[in-house]
């Protein structure tokens, strides 16, 4: 039997939960391990599994919403939504994906892990990206 | 009388002695610290302190018992196992604080699986009626050997195992006691329902379930040998005794269970633990979060359920001082 997809955030990391929830979602969005149809867990539920209050899941459901991944039934849930791949237009997306990967990849050196190491994981994640 | 009570106090410490090793490994008086720490000086002299404590109080408790003069013995009845908590309580606050220092604290990160199926009971949790059906037959069985029952019965002793409150033939007087205690049971089955629902999906949760379950029968079986005792004749000592062979094993099982789980401590942060036993924390929607000193769960004090909970706690006593009364 597949295991459901998690979400995982992490109290250590200094990231606002509220971002590593709504970041944690979206990857399994986009990577199709939740498809459109699928309801989500209660808000109380996630929360509580995650050790961080209602709203701050609320939040992340909030924000996911407003991207057009998910639509919020009150009472009900949330559900995933079909949504269409918008269209990118000229080169900006690229500057701003690289100023977020400089970023990250900053902070992970500072933690420690060699350039090579990261190096190696960015080809990997490249591999499964082409493949997805 | 002498000798149950003393025995009783002696189990008493030796079940304090043993507090410490009923924990978790990375749990030492309720400070989160690596878990090879008590190997350590610090953790074992920790230890040792808390043990010298408990262990002189107990003895000291037990002689005093058997040696008291019979008109003290009622006194010194209610004053040793009082003073056997309290040293054991202080001692292990005490710990408690001079190991604050070596407090590490435990992150992991957090998990929820993504899935709407329903967060079933485990296959035993059918067992908790069954508590309910002892109380229900000895209501049955005192209901048809009603002749059995004499018109006046004790229903309270002194420590000298000698009557000192009695009660009448009356619905209240004869059901009483297994009205008080199915409410007593039903509150802790609430507890049980609410610990399964508010707290993190973990295998501990499950022997917290299991736990609160055979703490339903202790409680049922305490009252029905309570309410049977005048029709029977039996010792009272009995009512003292049957219930504790079987909390005894209880306690063991599931605290080895606790430790035998495997599976990481509940990361909640340190700051939110006040003295050691009261967690409270806004930021975590969990009901129950598993415990410091590791006997089980204990309430989020800033979930308003945890109020309700104790507020029905509070009404099932008023309720039993009447039908007790």
């Amino acid at each position: 039997m597949e295991h459901p997809p998690r979400l995982r955030i992490d109290a250590a990391s200094g990231v606002p939960a509220v971002r590593q929830i709504a970041d944690s979602l979206r990857v399994l969005l986009v990577e199709g391990r939740l498809v459109p149809g699928a309801a989500l867990p209660s808000v109380r539920r996630v929360a509580m599994e995650l050790g961080v209050h209602f709203n701050t899941v609320a939040e992340a459901y909030r924000q996911l919403a407003a991207e057009g991944w998910l639509e919020l039934q009150h009472g009900r849930g949330a559900v995933v939504l079909p949504r269409a791949v918008p269209r990118v237009k000229g080169q900006a997306w690229t500057e701003d994906f690289r100023t977020r990967l400089r970023r990250m990849v900053a902070q992970t050196r500072s933690q420690g892990v060699s350039p090579a190491r990261i190096a190696a994981e960015l080809r990997t994640l490249a591999k499964e990206v082409v493949r997805s | 009388m002498r000798l149950v009570l003393s025995a009783f106090c002696l189990l008493m410490g030796a079940l304090l002695f043993a507090l410490p090793n009923l924990t978790r490994r990375e749990i030492l008086f309720a400070v989160p610290v690596p878990p090879d720490f008590r190997n350590s000086p610090a953790g074992r002299h920790a230890v040792a302190m808390y043990r010298w404590a408990v262990a002189a109080a107990a003895l000291a408790g037990t002689a005093a018992l058997l040696l008291v003069p019979a008109n003290l013995f009622d006194a010194a009845a209610t004053a040793v196992p009082l003073a056997l908590l309290m040293v054991s309580g202080a001692g292990f606050y005490r710990q408690h604080r001079r190991l604050a220092l070596a407090a590490v604290q435990y992150t992991r990160p957090q998990e929820a699986e993504m899935t709407v199926a329903p967060d079933k009971l485990p296959g035993f949790a059918w067992l908790a009626a069954g508590p309910f059906i002892l109380l229900a037959a000895a209501a049955l069985w005192l209901h048809f050997h009603w002749d059995l029952i004499p018109l006046r019965f004790p229903v309270h002793f002194d420590a000298a195992g000698q009557p000192n409150r009695w009660a009448e033939r009356t619905v209240k007087g004869v059901y009483g006691p297994l009205f008080f205690a199915a409410e007593l049971c039903a509150w802790m089955l609430v507890m049980a329902l609410a610990g399964w629902f508010g707290a993190r999906r973990s295998r501990s949760r499950r022997v917290m379930l299991g736990g609160m379950i055979g703490v339903e029968y202790f409680l049922a079986l305490l009252f029905v040998l309570i309410a049977v005792q005048a029709p029977l004749g039996f010792p009272v000592w009995v009512i003292v005794l049957a219930p504790l062979a079987l909390l005894i094993p209880l306690i063991s099982v599931w605290s080895s269970k606790m430790r035998g789980l495997g599976e990481p401590m509940d990361s909640t942060p340190n700051e939110r633990w006040k003295g050691a036993i009261v967690y409270y924390n806004p930021g975590d929607a969990a009901l129950f979060v598993e415990k410091r000193d590791g006997l089980g769960f204990t309430f989020n004090f800033a979930n308003p359920w945890s109020w309700v909970l104790l507020l029905g706690l509070a009404l099932v006593i008023a309720s039993g001082l009447f039908v007790l009364g």
